[in-house]
Parts: structure tokens; C-alpha cells; sequence
């Protein structure tokens, strides 16, 4: 069980704001954190790391890594980190990356056979793409055996192709080495594929906690198939109306009635949905 | 999804709203849409497709319904669930199915080998692709 109940007080863009967490994660859950940006997610990353002061209290099983009285320093505390910038060392080779964390020979070469990264062994970072620089500081992260696995928008900076194949690797790595993951992520795809939980932060506080279907299906009524968008038109055909409506860059019409025509004023933010027995998935 | 293979014979249009009809052999089908595809012409042949639960069945039926597409068809199989009951049916040689609740299926007694009306709406009627 990792307990963490910290405060912090952030700086953020429009005005102060009071980072305030009060959590309990179970060993081997995979956490997504989630949440507009400056929301905290990555400074309540840094305060577990250690790379930041808070006040409070973190626990990681029986260990205390910070209480009123002391704080334990980063290098002691067992996590791996991954930035979403790799933040490898240049000047050294992909299997000097992972030994400079720990000399464990077998270890280091089981990563690299684990990520297909066994012939970049003696490579410079600087050669590599960017998938394959994020598996060398993934597999770097693990190279302490951590018990908490941290990373920062990992995949954010690849295609979606490399993202998909680096998610299948981290959830390799987080069953084989049994850690507790927390992932900041906004891709609802990597979200309900990669975590047993997702935790929304707003503001510095925790506004939503649950299972990804929970918190990602957006739903209104019994409808299953639900987008925000915004209005951009009303057309009167015929006796109907036809709302232009605006989601995720397309375009979409929706035939309404027109009361509904009346009510809605173009420029807000709607709701468009329909049950799932209704929409077709074609290829 | 259902498909029925067939041609279009008329289109109506005001603005950018359409009514298509169709012919399948000897019965006719209608379409409601907002803007049509370029390639959606007289007289071309196009693949229609429906959900099943959007497909309700009438058996021994009289009397008139709104339904612009009442299709002749024969009960091929039947599958009861706990709740709901796939019929699949043949209308014009293609199967369909259609997805209704087993309370009603019971209610109406339906049986594979029944000849029964095919009700789909011309708003939940919409083509796949033109062929």
C-alpha cells in the first residue's frame, strides 16, 4: 500500500492554487493520472520522487519516505522516473545508461531483450529515434527494480503506432516486475488500455477516481455513444433542422426538432449522443 | 449490421434533405437523408444497411403504418436469448437479422418458416457503398 497525503502550495498561471492529495494506491495498480494542464499532476510526481518539497506524509509499505521530521532523498527512494523527454545521458552508450542506475549485468541485457533493444546495446542515445530513446529510459526506470514506477506523459512526443507498441511494453514490464505505476496521460485510449484506476486532478485537488469505463465513457441517460462538441450551425430544411456541430476536428450533423432549434444557440457547447444499439462501425 | 443489395429508382431532394428510393426485384425501399454522396445516382446499384435492432417484424398484419419500408419476408432461424431474440430472415434471397425483445417474440409466436412484414424506417435506413 503506498499512502501519500501531501500539501503544497503551486504557483500556477492565473493564481495561486493549493496542491492538496490525500491518496492510498494498492501494490501493482497502474494509476493513470489525469487532468488539464497545470492541475499538479506532475508536481505531485516530483514530490513522490523527492525532487520537490511538500508537506505531509508519504508511506510505501512499511517504509516512511517523508513525515514532519525528515524526508528520505530521492536516490533512496525506490521508484524509476520516465520523462516525456527521455532525459538520457548523451555522452554514453544505451547499456551505460541503464548500469550508471544499478551494475546489474543481466539485468540490463533481460530490458534491452524485453524492449527488442538488444543490438542498440552499444549505440549513443543521440543515433536513436524517439521510440527507441523512450524504451532506453523506460528500461532504465527499471533498472532499480522499483516500487513505484513514475512517468510523466511518456508517449506523448511518438506516433501513434509507437505508442501503441510501447504501451504493450509497459504493461510487460509493470506485470513482470509487479510495481505500482502512476502515468500521467490525456490519450483515453492509453488510459483504458494501461490502468486499473484513474485519478482526475483539478485545481490541485482530486475531483474523479474510478475505473477508466467509469470516468471515460461519457454518458447521458441510457446513451452509450456520447461526444462534446460545439454548435456551429442551424439549417432549417425542409420541416427539420440540421445542427452543425463541430468534435474532435470533423464535422457531424444531427437532424433536430425545432423546439431544440429554438433552445440551443450556436457557439455553446453541446452534448451529442445516441445509444450504442444505433451507430455502425465500418472500416 | 444488415446489408440488402440494391438499386436506387428516384431521388427527391429539397435543399440538402433526400428521400432515395430503392428497388429489390418486386419490392421498393426509401431512404431519408441530408446530403448524398455525388455517386449515389439513378440507377445505380448500392449496398443499404440497417441494425438489427432497428428492424421490428408485423405477422398476419392489417391496417396501414407510417413504416416506408415493409418488406416481405420468411423466418429462417431463431435465436432466444434470456431477453432479447435474434430472427434472422430472408428478403429476396439475402438474410437479415432482426434483433426484438423475446417478450415480443413469444407474444407474436413466432416460428422459422413464418411469413411475416419487415419494418424499417426511412431514417434508419442508410447506404454502406455504392457499387
Amino acid at each position: 500500500m503506498i499512502k501519500i497525503d501531501i500539501n503544497k502550495k503551486l504557483h500556477g498561471s492565473n493564481a495561486d492554487m493549493q496542491l492538496k492529495v490525500d491518496l492510498e494506491i494498492k501494490e501493482n495498480e497502474f494509476v493513470a493520472l489525469s487532468g488539464e494542464s497545470g492541475s499538479g499532476k506532475t508536481t505531485l510526481l516530483r514530490v513522490l520522487a523527492g525532487l520537490e518539497e511538500a508537506e505531509g506524509t508519504i508511506q510505501v509499505g512499511s517504509q516512511i519516505w517523508q513525515d514532519s521530521k525528515s524526508s528520505l532523498a530521492p536516490q533512496k527512494r525506490e521508484i524509476g522516473f520516465v520523462f516525456q523527454d527521455y532525459a538520457l545521458f548523451d555522452n554514453m552508450s544505451v547499456g551505460q545508461n541503464l548500469l550508471f542506475v544499478n551494475k546489474d549485468q543481466n539485468l540490463c541485457d533481460h530490458l534491452l531483450s524485453i524492449t527488442g533493444m538488444s543490438e542498440l546495446k552499444k549505440r549513443s542515445p543521440n543515433t536513436l529515434s524517439g521510440g527507441q530513446k523512450q524504451r532506453v529510459s523506460l528500461c532504465r526506470a527499471m533498472m532499480k527494480r522499483p516500487k513505484l514506477l513514475l512517468m510523466d506523459e511518456p508517449l506523448s512526443a511518438l506516433d501513434p503506432y509507437m505508442r501503441s507498441k510501447l504501451q504493450r511494453e509497459i504493461l510487460t514490464l509493470h506485470k513482470e516486475f509487479g510495481t505500482t505505476t502512476i502515468m500521467v496521460s490525456h490519450d483515453p485510449s492509453e488510459i483504458y488500455r494501461l490502468s486499473s484506476r484513474v485519478i482526475v486532478l483539478n485545481q490541485g485537488q482530486i475531483i474523479n477516481d474510478g475505473s477508466a469505463k467509469d470516468i471515460l465513457l461519457k454518458t447521458t441517460g441510457s446513451a452509450k455513444f456520447s461526444f462534446k462538441g460545439e454548435l456551429l450551425e442551424i439549417v432549417k430544411v425542409d420541416v427539420i433542422y440540421i445542427a452543425i456541430i463541430s468534435i474532435a476536428q470533423q464535422l457531424v450533423e444531427v437532424v433536430i426538432t425545432a423546439d431544440q432549434a429554438k433552445s440551443l444557440s450556436v457557439g455553446s457547447i453541446v452534448n451529442v449522443s445516441t445509444k450504442a444499439f444505433s451507430p455502425t462501425i465500418t472500416l | 449490421m444488415n446489408i440488402l443489395v440494391a438499386k436506387v429508382i428516384n431521388i427527391e431532394s429539397v435543399d440538402s434533405l433526400n428521400i432515395v428510393n430503392f428497388t429489390l426485384e418486386d419490392q421498393n425501399l426509401s431512404m431519408m437523408s441530408l446530403d448524398l454522396d455525388e455517386n449515389v445516382k439513378v440507377g445505380v446499384e448500392v449496398e443499404l444497411s440497417m441494425n438489427p435492432s432497428h428492424v421490428a417484424i408485423a405477422k398476419e398484419f392489417s391496417g396501414t403504418l407510417s413504416y416506408s419500408n415493409q418488406l416481405k419476408a420468411k423466418i429462417v432461424s431463431l435465436e432466444n436469448g434470456e431477453l432479447l431474440s435474434s430472427v434472422k430472415l430472408l428478403v429476396n434471397g439475402s438474410e437479415l437479422e432482426s434483433i426484438i425483445t423475446l417478450n415480443s417474440s413469444k407474444k407474436m409466436n413466432l416460428q422459422v418458416g413464418d411469413n411475416v412484414t419487415l419494418l424499417i424506417k426511412a431514417s434508419e435506413l442508410s447506404i454502406l457503398r455504392v457499387l
